[in-house]
Formats: C-alpha cells, structure tokens, sequence
C-alpha cells in the first residue's frame, strides 16, 4: 500500500503540473442536464455506504442519497467506481460529474475538489480486538494502530487532521500510537484485527458505522471509549462549476428539511447521523 | 552471342580496411559459362555476391541485365527476380513443402496464378528428377537432393542468369554427381551461368572461360584448356598443383 | 524431459536409508506440529487416551502414525509408472489444497450465489481485456522488433526507448499515469481503454525482446535466399521469417499471455470490474472476502490451467507443421 500511495502522490503531482483544463461555470451542470445522467463515482467495497448488494448491483447509503439527488434534478443516475485514490485526486474531466462517497472536505482536498454540502456525520471510533485489555483510548499509545490509507483517520493518527468544513466539531489527538498500519479500506484493518489482539495490530480507527456492522457480522472487536471525532461527509465535484455546486447544496439542504436524508440514515444505520452529535 | 548480361567495371570492396575486392573486371555474355576458382578468402564468394546486390561494393559498377546495381531498393528486386542464385548451404524454406518452395517465387513475386506455378514447379521437379518428393518438407530429404530443389526453385523464377556459390561443398562426396549432373544439363540447355566451385571436372566439362581469383584479384582468365594445360601465372600453378593432385 | 541416463537404479524412494530418514524426518515435522487436538487426535484416542491430555506422548505417536502412512503412499508411489504416478501426486496435491481451503469454513451458499455474477461479469471482462491486450501487443512487439532490428538509428532510438521506458516502470504506475496523465493533453480516456493500453504497453515492450529474439534467430541465408529471388522485406518477413521464428515465440508469448491474465487485477484501480474487482467487493456487505478471494483463485487458476493446454496444442502444431 505504501508504494500504491506513492504512485497515487505522483500521478496527482503530474496531474497538477500537467492542469491546464479547467472547466467552465455550468459545464458541469450542462453535460448532466444534456445527456440526461448524473454519473457518480463511488467506492463499491464501502458497506454499508456503497456495496454490491445480493443482485449485484450497487446499494447503500450513499447510492440512496446519490439516486435522490439525481430524481431531483430530474435525470438519471450511473454508478462508477474508480478507485478512492482517484477520486479524491480531482480534476476528473467530466468522466463523471458527483462523488457521493462520504467523503470529508479537508482542507487539502478543498484545493483540487468543490464541497457542495455535507449531507451527515460519521463519529470516527476506535476498534479492539475483543480480548484487548486496553480500556480507553490513549491505552493504544505506542501501540501498532491500523487505518485505510489517505483516510482522515489516518491523518487523525498522524495527529495531521484539518476538517475545515463548517460546523465540524472540535476535537483533540487522545492517541499517540507507536506505528500507524495504513491499509486498502477499513475492511482489511479490519480483517488484521480479527486474528487477534495484537497479532498484526492492537486497534485500528474508523467509522462507527462500518465497525459496527462489521460486528454484527461476528467480528470479534469491540469499540474502544467515545468517538475520538466526528467527520462531517459531503458531497464532492470537480472545482470550477459554482452554477452545479449550488444547485447541489440547495438539493441537498431540502433533503435535510423534509426528513430524506434522516429516514435514508435511519434506514441503513438504525441511527440519525445527519446531525452531529456533541 | 555478345549480349552483355553482367558488366563490372573497376569494382572495389572493402571490409573495413581489408580490401576484399581490387579492381575487378569482367563481363559476362548470354549464353556464358564461366567457372571462378581460387584459394579461399580469394573473394570469389564475394564477388558473385556482389552481382545480385547480397554484397555492396563501394567502387566501380556493376551492371546486370541493364540495370546499374548502385541504384535503388526497385531496382535491385528487379534484378533479383532475373539472377536466381544457389547458396552452399541451399537455403531452402524448411516450413514449406518442396513444391510450395518452388512456387512461392513465381506466385508472390511474379504474380502468376497458383495453378501455373504449380506446373511450372512440377515441370522443374521432373526435370531435376524429384516428382515424388513434392509434398515433403526440406528437412525429409538428402543434401543432394535439397540441392537439386534449390536449383529447380531458382529456375521457377524463368531467370537469365544463374549464380552458383560453392554449389557443393556441403555436400556428403556421394551426391556430388547428382548436383553437378543436373548443372551440366543446365548449361547444355544454354542457361547462362556463373559457378564459384572447386570441381574441376565440371569446368572441363561446361566452362567457357575460367577465372582464377587470390586475394580479392581476378589473376587469370581464361578457356578452360588453356587454364588447365598452360597456367600463366604462379599463384595458379600452385593452387592447380594443390587440387589436381589428388 | 532430461536426458535420461541409460542405467537406471531402484527408485531413490525405495532405498531402505532413505525410506527411514523420510520416516524420521516426517515424525519430527508432524510431532512439532502438535496434532492432538485435531481430528488425528481422535483417530488415535484407543491408543493416547484423550487427545488434549496426551502430551508430548501423543503428538509422538500421532506423528510416527501419519509419518508413516505418508512414507507408505510414497514408497507405493514409486512402483507405478510415470503417467500413473503424475495422476496420482496431482490427484493427492489438489486433496491437501481443497482440504486447506476446506479448513477455513466457508459459506459455500454465499458462493453459489455470487459465482454466476463473477463469471459472466468478472472472468469475461478479465478475458476480453486480456484478450485485446494481448494481441494488440503482439503487433506493436513485431513492429518494435523490426525497429529494433533495422539499421535506422531513429527507428531503433525510439524502440529501444520504448522497451526500457514500459520494462522500467511499474504497470500499476502505468495504469494510473494513462488513466490521469492523458486528459491533461486533452484526450479523456474511459477506464476499459485505458487498462488495455497500459496493459498493451507494458507487454509490447515485455514481447519486442521475445520477437526481437525469434527473428534473430532464424538462419541468415533464410533472408539471402528470399531476397535473392525479389522478395520484399515485408513478404520475406510475413511469409519467410516469421512462420520461422513461431515455434520460437509462441512458448514466452503463452507465458505473457498467463502473467497478463493476473496482471489485468490491476486495471481494477480504475474501476473496471475484473475479476479480481469482484472478488474484493462482492463479499464486502456480507464480510465474506475469504470465500470470494478463494473463489477467484481458483477461477484464475482454472483459466490458467486452460491456457497451458490451449499452448501446448499450438505448440505441437507448430512442431508438427516444420520438421
């Protein structure tokens, strides 16, 4: 994964060196509204925000929101998924035109992407092995803490985390961990810890919701403590169109107004995230 | 009788800076037989090389059948398709059959339609008298007889002037005859030829002039009872003293 | 096969010294093991009593037992002739392997249910990229051999570049530099496109050593005769040196052909639902990513195992075609 990051960096650097494109107020907007279809890029391996569901074909929370965003522009939805890699690099040159992909709009991907509006909040928690003698968070100092690689809990670890999205709740590093293990997606830290406490690794950070459901499917963890911090998820597009950004953070405030977006959370999370919780 | 069909004129040759080729001259007729013979390295290969462009020369002209060969990729092919050539190690196609051999000059090259070619191919067969191996393949069949294939495909291509290089130093000793009888039966048809060989018999036999060449020079020429009864020079002498007295 | 010596000995096997060392080897390897909690253990419960209090004692005998059954199956092995004894190993490899994978308890539901999708989504789109690649490949090889070969130093700078460029990088590199580099000059290239021309890339400059080599080594006088009676570079070379130089190449392009049927996993960066993209999402929701990593390595294993026949077959044609 390490060598897959630093390819990953390179290509944006020659992507960024290379970006002489830059697109139009109301391309965007005009390419959905022309052909008749809102592409949207989102992770397949990210359940229960976006998977393959038992037909095959792609289900969860996101692509719920990503299906209603589009019924209200009045268009058709087309699923592809790019690697997460690629999608927070940006400048997409139309290949598709939204990521609803719980993504947090850092500072850092602010310079290459545009954040419409947050449509909920994840708590971002930490996972134990279910033998793990560690009682609160900051027992994991000096220990081999796992994350998905480029993630904001990756960055929480590296005590590097700016969430400058409005409304973000305030937070503070309780962890100062011995090694960070970066991995593919949460699901492969995952996977390392269920071998056992401390086998590959002591405990990993990731979303509350995805360790959860991860429980609920017999892994052996248990989640360690409070929420350590919650990120706030937004829609994302390429930067340049502000005619399509505020036609999405219109969209999505009106989802927000009339309960969509709460009955959508409730029914993939049992729980409200689309408000943060302090 | 005094067509010109090859012309060189003061060629010169180098390999880097060995000089493989001084200042040949010599002209062959339609309807000449001539044999080239020499110690080896003498050049003789060379030479006959030069004639159908497998070689540059760097100095002099060579002209073929009308053509000068310093001239362009065009040229040169046109030439080829009238020169046919025989090589020491036959070269046959060992991926085709005998008969596919034979007719992939006249049909890819020439143009002409596959059932002429393979009656021209089988006419060529019977006249190096292998019919039956037809539908082999090169590596089924004896040196001698690969030899006599590779004879017949250069004769499919209907050439003015065949080239012989060392037609049958490969061969085991036995099938020497059979190569060198279906040469002489060649030359008896009229074929013009040029032979680097080292079977004095066959120069006998069939040459009309034979050109003795030693260290890239053509030293002597001559007709072949002269060149055998009253060598003129030394360095023939002793190449005849050294083959002949066997 | 080897050369084979004409002397031939009692089979190493079924040498008394080596049939004890075999014995003593395998009891060692076993008792270190510890079988007594596994199903051995109860095999053996007559003789050790209860497996889990047997000790040291039990995981001995435990170990003499099974060294001794393995050491029997071999030294049996040893009597059979050659054919016979290939069917038997495979037979007894592919056992331990199913075994193995047996071990991890899978939901074989789940995979019966998921299989279809993988195969008509999955190993076609593996195939057809591979497929594509693969021949593209093939033409740019023969071009960058010729070029390689010729005695045009602008042609040869560019192929030699070529090769050492895409042998140079890493073809995950490749895949994200054509997927994000191209739009910058202008041209957006679809995921699919783009996987087949880094994959084309990468292999061309893998296959031009292989064509360079295969043309290189047909005889000389194969290019003087065909010359000698008119023949183009392009015919000579269609007709004359390539038919040649198959045999040659067909057993490495096979090879390249099996190394990019895997390496095509890789195109799933880009989103591309390959087999391997499949093998880690479908079992996402359910956290079943063992039984779908294992289904898909064993699909790839079997469309391996199809390729080597089907170059075995080309092969022998080739072999048969030019005596």
């Amino acid at each position: 994964m390490k060598l897959n990051r630093r390819i990953f960096t390179f290509a944006t650097g020659v992507a960024l060196a290379l970006s002489a494109s830059v697109s139009f107020a109301g391309e965007a907007m005009d390419r959905v509204m022309s052909s008749g279809t809102l592409k949207v890029a989102t992770d397949a391996n990210w359940a229960p925000q976006s998977f393959l569901n038992d037909e095959n074909k792609m289900d969860g929370f996101d692509v719920d929101v990503a299906r209603e965003v589009a019924k209200r522009l009045g268009v058709e939805v087309e699923f592809v998924t790019p690697s997460w890699d690629i999608i927070t690099a940006g400048n997409w040159n139309g290949r598709w035109d939204l990521s609803v992909g719980s993504m947090t709009p850092t500072k850092s991907r602010a310079e290459v992407l545009s954040f419409p509006e947050v449509y909920y909040y994840t708590p971002a928690s930490v996972a134990v092995h279910k033998d793990s003698a560690a009682q609160s968070v900051s027992d994991l100092d000096g220990k081999n803490v796992g994350a998905s690689t480029a993630s904001t809990f990756d960055l929480y670890l590296r005590k590097d985390l700016t969430i400058d999205a409005e409304g973000t709740p305030a937070f503070d590093y309780k962890i100062t961990p011995g090694a960070i293990k970066s991995y593919k997606d949460g699901t492969a830290a995952m996977d390392d810890l269920r071998l056992g406490d401390g086998v590959r690794i002591d405990g990993m950070v990731g979303s509350l919701p995805a360790i959860l459901a991860g429980i609920e499917n017999n892994y052996p963890l248990r989640v360690l403590g409070d929420p350590v911090f919650y990120e706030p998820l937004s829609l994302a597009i390429d930067k340049g169109d502000t005619e399509f950004n505020d036609k999405l953070a219109g969209i999505v405030q009106e989802m927000r107004a009339d309960g969509t977006l709460k009955t959508l959370s409730e029914k993939w999370y049992g729980i409200d995230y689309t408000t943060a919780i302090e | 009788m005094s067509t010109p069909i090859i012309e060189m004129t003061n060629v010169n040759k180098w390999y880097g800076t060995y000089h493989a080729l001084r200042n040949i001259n010599f002209t062959v007729n339609e309807g000449d037989k001539i044999v080239v013979c020499g110690p080896s390295g003498s050049g003789k290969s060379t030479m006959i090389r030069t004639l159908n462009y497998l070689e540059a020369h760097q100095e002099g002209t060579i002209r073929v059948n009308g053509t000068d060969m310093h001239s362009k990729m065009k040229d040169v092919d046109k030439v080829r398709m009238d020169v046919g050539m025989v090589f020491q190690h036959f070269n046959l196609f060992p991926h085709l059959t005998i008969l596919q051999n034979l007719m992939a000059g006249p049909m890819w090259v020439r143009g002409i339609s596959e059932e002429e070619a393979r009656k021209t191919a089988m006419m060529y067969l019977e006249r190096v008298r292998i019919p039956e191996q037809a539908d082999k393949y090169p590596g089924q069949l004896s040196g001698g007889q690969q030899q006599r294939v590779a004879i017949a495909r250069s004769l499919c291509m209907k050439p003015k002037v065949m080239l012989f290089d060392e037609p049958t130093s490969a061969l085991d000793p036995e099938m020497v005859s059979e190569v060198l009888d279906t040469m002489v039966s060649l030359a008896k048809d009229g074929m013009t030829m040029v032979c680097v060989t080292h079977e004095m018999g066959f120069a006998k036999a069939v040459a009309d002039r034979v050109i003795f060449m030693d260290e890239g020079e053509i030293i002597e020429e001559n007709d072949p009872i002269n060149f055998f009864d009253n060598p003129q020079s030394k360095r023939t002498q002793n190449f005849l003293g050294q083959i002949l007295q066997h | 096969m080897l050369f084979a010596d004409t002397v031939v000995g009692d089979p190493a096997v079924h040498k008394p010294k080596i049939i004890l060392i075999m014995v003593m080897v395998a009891t060692v390897l076993f008792t270190l093991f510890g079988l007594n909690d596994t199903i051995f253990g109860e095999f053996m419960r007559p003789v050790i009593g209860e497996p889990k209090e047997s000790g040291f004692f039990g995981n001995a005998s435990i170990g003499l037992v099974m060294a001794i059954i393995v050491v029997i199956n071999i030294v049996l092995i040893g009597f059979l002739p050659f054919r016979i004894q290939i069917l038997i190993v495979w037979f007894e490899l592919l056992l331990l392997f199913l075994t193995f994978f047996y071990s991890f308890g899978l939901n074989y539901q789940f995979i019966q249910s998921k299989i279809w999708f993988m195969i008509t989504q999955g190993v076609f789109t593996t195939l057809y990229i591979s497929a594509i690649s693969i021949i593209l490949a093939s033409v740019l090889a023969i071009v960058g051999a010729i070029a390689k070969l010729s005695s045009n130093g602008f042609a040869f700078a560019i192929a030699s570049f070529y090769t050492s460029f895409f042998r140079g990088l890493p073809l995950l590199m490749q895949v994200y530099l054509i997927y994000l580099g191209l739009p910058q000059l202008g041209y957006v290239i679809d995921a699919v496109p783009a996987g087949v021309m880094a994959l084309t890339l990468c292999y061309g400059a893998y296959m031009t050593e292989i064509f360079r080599a295969g043309i290189q080594s047909i005889n000389k006088g194969q290019w003087e005769a065909s010359r000698s009676m008119g023949f183009g570079f392009g015919l000579t070379m269609r007709r004359i040196i390539l038919p040649q130089a198959m045999p040659l190449i067909i057993p490495p392009t096979g090879n390249q052909f099996i190394a990019m049927l895997k390496d095509s996993s890789l195109v799933s960066v880009i989103g591309v639902w390959e087999l391997m993209f499949l093998a880690r999402t479908l079992g996402n929701k359910d956290f079943r990513h063992m039984e779908m990593l294992i289904t898909a390595a064993l699909i790839y294993w079997v469309l391996t195992v199809c390729l080597e026949l089907v170059q075995s077959r080309i092969e022998r044609h080739y072999r048969t075609a030019s005596h």
